[in-house]
């Protein structure tokens, strides 16, 4: 299939993807596709002898044999060299509103190319892209795409950021970096949705080429990252200071999933570290859990549970405090932490009024943070 | 629970000095192996006990690290050759594993035709993976259609290696190939996750017979293939209890371990526990004392 066939098929495909997003690519179902895997040595890991090699992206440090992969299934030792099998091997792409991330505080209102490479470093049991972050690159029906084509795109669908997103971008770290760097050369700006699974050198590269980072906080527990993501908590942690520390801007997501994850003494004590480490004015957003992938036997978040975590996370001094999932809900607009006015309004991923001007509050002056522009 | 009968069988000279495969040697151990596993006459007379004529029997492979140190294709076709031998029709053998690119670099000719014994990879145009998710105690997988609509009867024909994560890779391990996200069963040893597997509806309703392949048997720095620490062993394993051929793998594993001067798995970190958690769960025998091991010479 050519490029055109290509783009133009998957633009018939119709995905569901929110009012505003526009289908670039379509999400593979596919599993016994002949995707292409690229040979693109990658960064972060050392060799050791017997042609082994030890993975230092994430804090897995997957040590690995020749012809084995790391747990992220996209990273391959041949012959003692490593590589990422899925540099420019886009699976999903599309223009989507910002809000839909979520982003509240970086450019509202606008588009991001929004791209992702098949692959996962964690393997949460409630995933809502399981597709293409629980599969191999094999899996996947993907698209050859440059940086410089990314780019491109990006202009022709008056997208003044690309986004990295649905799967777990550090696995495509090589990828992403390369295009995040040309992009931002070129003018665009560069947005990243993550786990925040990654190591501290190749995370202190990635906040130098980017300009938004949203991690999503599986919970406040290392219980619930054991069983529920196969992941640790601590490092996570450590990314969200480090991002903050850096010039990136940064939200945090929390999916409030019953009964697993929704007990308010652990929210608290979750509001109370990112006070003490990162300050009040990060955006928190709660969002709504619906059933998939392995967790399909759980509800979704009763409205009321989100509504109990957001109070908590307002008493306990936060000012930027979202519900997310819930379109129409007050929750999903910002208000001026000083005078309370309502300076940006949203219904879904529309946003209907911003009240902001150079950073601060129209009615009083008071610095609203983010990237507004 | 009772005892478990591993059958050992050493066939000097299968093995040629470029690593070769004698086919008239390794049909004669696979025979040999075969007759004693289930006590019947012959060969024939015990896969006629192990598979009925109208059983579609697969023998799921590892080509995972290409020619060097894959299960052998003349091991495979024989033991096909064998299935056939005992009136199961040639059409109703599959050999396969995840890939046809990883078969083709073991070695292995791919038939998709009718006839024949079928060699193919799940990746195989019009079969790939099921679109529903399996989940199974600590697995969500989607399984290879291959295993699900394609067979009724599994032999896991495996290769017996040392391993990096799990410690030992045999029989159990092979069925990592059978689904689409092994790599996600790789922390913690691979406990409990190839137990798991194993356990999940797919795979323990139909394996019947674990052999394996120690030919030439990785010890040391597996799953790859390192020829320092690769000895010719020369030697077939078979069982119908899957934790026993495995658990007896992981000792000759240890014995030659010991002989290089390695530490053994315990003292390395990577005792296979995954054998203790599938004895626990009734899957099998994992302890020395209830496995009784029979060897042969031929």
């Amino acid at each position: 299939m050519n490029r055109r066939r290509f783009f133009r098929t998957a633009a018939g495909a119709g995905l569901a993807l929110g009012a505003n997003a526009i289908p670039l690519l379509t999400h593979a179902y596919a599993f016994s596709g002949q995707g292409g895997l690229s040979k693109v040595e990658a960064r972060h890991y050392r060799k050791l002898p017997d042609r082994e090699v030890e993975c230092r992206l994430c804090p897995r440090n997957c040590k690995l044999g020749d012809k084995e992969r790391g747990y992220c299934g996209v990273r391959e030792n041949i012959e003692g060299t490593y590589y990422t099998l899925v540099y420019g091997k886009v699976c999903s792409l599309n223009a989507d509103p910002i809000e839909k991330k979520p982003f509240f505080h970086f450019m509202p209102g606008t588009s991001a190319l929004s791209l992702a490479t098949a692959g996962c470093n964690v393997n949460c049991k409630f995933c809502q892209n399981w597709e293409i972050s629980q599969v191999r690159p094999e899996q996947v029906r993907s698209f050859d795409l440059s940086p410089a084509e990314v780019i491109d795109l990006a202009r022709r669908h008056n997208c003044p950021s690309v986004a990295y997103t649905y799967s777990e971008p550090v696995v495509f770290f090589e990828y992403m970096m390369d295009t995040a760097e040309a992009g931002r050369r070129q003018g665009l700006r560069n947005a990243v949705v993550t786990a925040g699974h990654i190591n501290p050198e190749p995370l202190a590269e990635l906040v130098k080429a980017v300009d938004a980072v949203k991690v999503d906080l599986k919970a406040f527990t290392q219980e619930f990252y054991t069983d529920q993501v196969r992941g640790s908590l601590a490092p996570v942690l450590e990314a969200i200071k480090a991002i903050h520390h850096s010039k990136a801007w940064l939200e945090i997501v929390y999916l409030v999933i019953p009964t697993l994850n929704d007990n308010l003494d652990d929210i608290r004590r979750m509001c109370r570290w990112i006070i003490k480490e990162i300050g009040p004015d990060v955006p928190l957003h709660f969002s709504r859990f619906h059933p998939m992938y392995l967790l399909k036997n759980l509800p979704p978040t009763p409205l009321a549970t989100l509504e109990k975590a957001h109070a908590v996370a307002l008493e306990e001094g936060l000012h930027f405090v979202y519900i997310g999932n819930i379109p129409g809900h007050q929750a999903e607009n910002t208000y001026c932490p000083k005078c309370r006015n309502m300076v940006v309004r949203r219904v879904g991923y529309e946003v209907q009024k911003i009240e902001i001007r150079a950073g601060q509050c129209r009615f009083c002056s008071h610095p609203v943070p983010g990237i507004w522009t | 629970m009772l005892s478990s009968t591993v059958v050992s069988v050493h066939a000097g000279g299968v093995l040629s000095v470029d690593g070769s495969v004698d086919p008239g040697k390794i049909k004669a151990a696979l025979a040999a192996g075969l007759k004693m596993i289930s006590g019947q006459g012959s060969a024939e007379q015990s896969l006629k006990s192990l598979f009925s004529p109208r059983e579609r029997v697969g023998i799921k492979i590892n080509a995972i690290a290409g020619r060097k140190l894959a299960t052998r294709p003349e091991t495979s076709l024989a033991l096909a050759q064998l299935l056939a031998e005992s009136g199961l029709p040639s059409r109703n053998i599959l050999i396969w594993d995840r890939t046809n690119r990883e078969l083709k670099e073991a070695g292995y000719n791919l038939n998709l035709a009718l006839e024949g014994p079928r060699v193919m990879g799940t990746d195989t145009n019009g079969f790939g993976y099921e679109s529903e998710l399996s989940s199974h105690r600590t697995i969500g997988s989607l399984f290879s259609t291959l295993l699900t609509r394609n067979t009724s009867a599994s032999i896991s024909l495996a290769l017996l290696k040392d391993h990096g994560m799990a410690g030992v890779t045999a029989g159990m391990k092979n069925y990592y190939g059978a689904v689409h996200n092994p790599n996600k069963y790789h922390d913690s040893g691979c406990n409990p996750y190839i137990a798991d597997l194993f356990d999940s509806s797919e795979i323990k309703t139909r394996h019947k017979l674990t052999v394996l392949d120690a030919l030439l048997v990785q010890y040391h720095r597996g799953p790859s293939h390192h020829a320092r620490w690769a000895e010719r062993l020369e030697t077939l394993l078979f069982s119908l209890d899957p934790v026993a051929a495995d658990s007896a793998g992981w000792a000759i594993i240890e014995r030659l371990r010991a002989r290089a001067g390695l530490p053994s798995l315990k003292e390395d970190g990577r005792e296979p526990a995954y054998l203790f958690t599938a004895e626990r769960m009734g899957l099998g025998n994992a302890r020395k004392e209830n496995i009784r091991l029979v060897e042969l010479e031929v």
